[in-house]
């Protein structure tokens, strides 16, 4: 699992070590329940894990998340490298290769022995449609059903049209787990879930909602980190009692004058993955800068509908309805005019001095639109922005040098616009 | 890149109302229905006059295509093109259309936009359809707008009837290829001309080709040979797999066979019309519910052609096709169909000779194959 970088403070606070355990424990019950005979779906990050809370005995994966915390662990390149050596190339996505990497070494070297079997593999292609892609490997390779949710890219709000048509792919992405694992789908126990799921994301909003105080009492590290529970405890109450006591515990913290970054003077906003294998470093070379990331785009699209940054509510009577109207809430199931207005929301909501647009080769999908948002930002939004290259989890393609270069640059830039009296948000 | 050019500005000499559509398998023919010259953009050379152009807008390690296509319509966008028209294929592909009005808003310009979200799922699911249908409808009504015209079910009929004799003549000209009356690379440039080219001007150019080799012997000569890729590579390398006495007998290009190999009877109903030609098209790595049969499809043209080797040219940054190499290669391994797989960038032209000696090595092993050697 990833842990927070608050991890290397004095104390470790009492979310970061629930978070260790939480993390530990869904692993564990996982292998178990799908050792136990549990029927096990992997899934793309966006897919509606709710659902498969109405059902008696489904359990799901989500070989993105496993990615991110190997490459959070450490063995993210030697996982990649494996891919490599079975020839895949080293331009795909790297949580891909880390995946395919994993899989093809029995799980060796990754932190939670790898994934179990899946009888199901369920991808949808506005996230990313590269994990069609992904996981059509792994149909070939053991003959594993593979249900595509076909979720039509969103250039303006979704419409009526698209709505009904992600809600049908629902009920038959629910006729085929009932017809393949035998079980009944009770839609009360889903709608159960994604009650659950909305009140935690409520919780979550509440917690990076933080980072519009100043000094900010969260950095967009404490976000990433503390996202990995949304993709393995969806649905649950637990993880609403996480949200709320890392929410709870953050305004604790900050009532006692307790900072991550005590001399913040820089507010800076992070714009895509992040960069699993730096986190302890980076955030600790941009605090010892007097600079926080306190805001990212990865991780205020959570909960959200597209082009907004605040939580969209469960009214309690559809889940199915609530499921598929956020379905485009990842940044990158959106095109750049609803990006830039999520951007410029929490751009002016937290004081933003500055952006890091991360150009990320191993996600295209996220990254090619960024120099025209970079460019929207500098010049209409007038706040200076720089990019960086990174590759969120293959640290062999990520020079630390040359991305502080470019972020000293931007501090300067801050301290310059500063010092000649012009606002820091314009 | 330069006749692309200019054929295209003699086209709007002549008053053509062109479209710009990309990536390849747009409903060209219903463009053309309402009297619009659909072009394809795709395979705009090597790309590099238009990589500055794009660089301010598109990251170096998208592909060609696209950085080519970004450059192209940002260059000369404005002055050639009535509308643009793209649908969902690719991750990079979907990113541009904004990039693209917002570069040319930026340069004072404004080219409308059309945009189809093609079912990324298999068609014979009964809301994929409807909603294809749904999708086209509100297509057409657009097309009435924008032109002024009604649509005609006798339109387009007319239109996928050239159309489907385009098709047709693309694989008359295959058919050459793999009997060595044409060589590789004239047959790629002609039949990729048509991503270009007013289809009625392509069928008379391939109707002149077709006729002027028929009547040649019933196999050429050399190793039998299939070649894919997301397009056509460098001509050279294709030049130089006819000079190591490789025969085409087949290929897997997606601005050839995948394109021309489908073969739909026309119809006055848009919808049944490409409801089929999306079912049941050539399965292709950027179209996401053909991905079950592509590996099967492929093995099984290699082995029917009699292909002894297969050579992957893989377009650089196209994960699409990055992501199904590693299997496919195996799978025609398997069959006992040699491979060789070779990273392409059009524009890189430094590299193109190391290319040609792995092409000949290739050649050498299965002709020592052939020989018992």
């Amino acid at each position: 699992m990833v842990e927070s970088p608050l991890a290397g403070k004095p104390k470790k606070s009492e979310s970061a070590k629930r978070l260790s355990a939480m993390i530990a424990e869904d692993y564990m019950t996982l292998h178990q329940r799908a050792s136990n005979g549990a029927f096990v779906v992997w899934i793309a990050i966006v897919v509606p894990a709710e659902l498969f809370a109405g059902f008696d005995d489904v359990v799901y994966a989500v070989p993105e998340s496993h990615a991110a915390m190997s490459a959070g662990k450490g063995v993210g390149a030697l996982q990649c490298a494996k891919a490599e050596q079975a020839g895949y190339s080293a331009d795909l996505c790297s949580y891909a290769r880390i995946d395919i990497g994993t899989v093809l070494d029995g799980g060796r070297d990754s932190p939670s022995f790898g994934l179990p079997r899946p009888h199901l593999l369920v991808s949808n292609n506005n996230n990313c449609s590269l994990l069609v892609k992904w996981f059509d490997i792994y149909h070939r390779m053991w003959g594993t059903p593979h249900f595509v949710l076909d979720i039509p890219f969103c250039y303006e709000e979704q419409n009526g049209l698209n709505f009904s048509y992600i809600r049908d792919q629902f009920k038959d992405l629910i006729s085929t787990i009932e017809r393949l694992s035998g079980q009944r789908f009770r839609e009360e126990k889903a709608a159960q879930a994604v009650s659950l799921s909305a009140e935690a994301l409520k919780e979550w909003k509440r917690f990076i909602g933080l980072a519009s105080h100043r000094p900010s009492p969260i950095t967009a590290f404490d976000s990433f980190v503390h996202m990995a529970p949304i993709l393995t405890s969806r649905g649950t109450r637990r993880l609403v009692e996480h949200y709320r006591m890392l929410a709870d515990e953050t305004e604790s913290l900050e009532a006692d004058g307790v900072y991550p970054v005590p001399g913040e003077r820089y507010r800076l906003l992070w714009d895509n993955i992040a960069p699993w294998h730096q986190l302890r470093k980076m955030s600790s070379r941009l605090a010892g800068l007097g600079a926080n990331i306190t805001t990212a785009s990865y991780t205020y699209c959570i909960g959200s509908l597209e082009g907004s940054i605040d939580a969209y509510p469960f009214d309690g009577t559809d889940p199915l309805a609530w499921l598929a109207r956020l379905q485009n809430f990842s940044v990158c199931p959106q095109g750049l005019d609803l990006r830039l207005r999520a951007m410029q929301r929490a751009i002016e909501r937290n004081g933003i001095d500055g952006v890091i647009f991360a150009s990320n080769r191993s996600c295209k999908v996220y990254s090619v639109m960024q120099m025209d948002q970079m460019r929207h930002v500098r010049d209409t939004l007038g706040v200076p922005a720089i990019m960086i290259d990174v590759d969120h989890a293959d640290e062999r393609k990520y020079s630390e040098e040359a991305a502080f270069v470019r972020i000293e640059a931007l501090l300067e830039t801050i301290d310059a616009r500063r010092s000649s009296g012009r606002p820091p948000t314009a | 890149m330069g006749d692309i050019l200019e054929t295209l500005k003699r086209y709007r000499a002549e008053g053509s109302r062109l479209v710009g559509c990309f990536p390849l398998y747009g409903p060209l023919e219903l463009f053309h229905s309402f009297g619009l010259t659909p072009v394809v953009l795709w395979g705009l050379g090597d790309g590099r006059g238009y990589y500055p152009a794009s660089d301010a807008h598109v990251q170096g390690y998208a592909c060609s295509v696209a950085r080519a296509l970004t450059g192209f319509v940002i260059e000369h966008g404005t002055a050639l093109f009535d509308a643009l028209f793209m649908y969902n294929a690719c991750d990079t592909l979907r990113n541009l259309p904004e990039i693209l009005s917002r570069a040319l808003d930026s340069r004072g310009g404004h080219i409308p936009m059309f945009r189809l979200h093609l079912p990324a799922i298999p068609l014979d699911r009964a809301h994929a359809a409807r909603y294809l249908e749904e999708r086209l409808r509100g297509l057409v009504k657009a097309l009435e707008e924008f032109t002024g015209r009604s649509f005609s079910g006798d339109a387009f009929m007319a239109s996928a009837t050239l159309y489907e004799r385009r098709r047709s003549l693309c694989r008359g000209v295959m058919d050459l290829r793999a009997r060595g009356g044409i060589p590789s690379a004239r047959a790629a440039r002609i039949i990729e001309l048509g991503n270009h080219v007013e289809v009625a001007e392509h069928i008379a150019g391939l109707e002149e080709v077709v006729g002027s080799c028929s009547g040649l012997p019933g196999d050429a000569r050399g190793v039998r040979v299939m070649a894919g890729g997301i397009q056509a590579p460098p001509l050279e390398l294709l030049d130089a797999m006819d000079s190591s006495n490789l025969v085409t007998v087949a290929d897997d290009f997606a601005t050839m066979a995948r394109t021309h190999l489908a073969s739909v009877s026309p119809r006055p109903d848009p919808h049944s019309y490409y409801t089929e030609l999306y079912l049941h098209h050539p399965p292709c790595s950027t179209l996401l519910p053909s991905a079950d049969a592509r590996l099967g499809h492929l093995v099984s043209r290699a082995k029917a052609s009699g292909a002894r080797g297969f050579i992957l040219f893989g377009e650089k940054f196209c994960e699409y096709e990055y992501f199904e190499a590693p299997q496919l290669l195996a799978a025609m391994e398997r069959e006992g169909v040699r491979t060789l797989f070779l990273e392409i960038a059009p524009e890189d032209r430094e590299n193109l000779a190391q290319h040609v000696t792995r092409i000949e090595a290739f050649a050498e092993m299965l002709q020592d194959g052939s020989t018992g050697g």
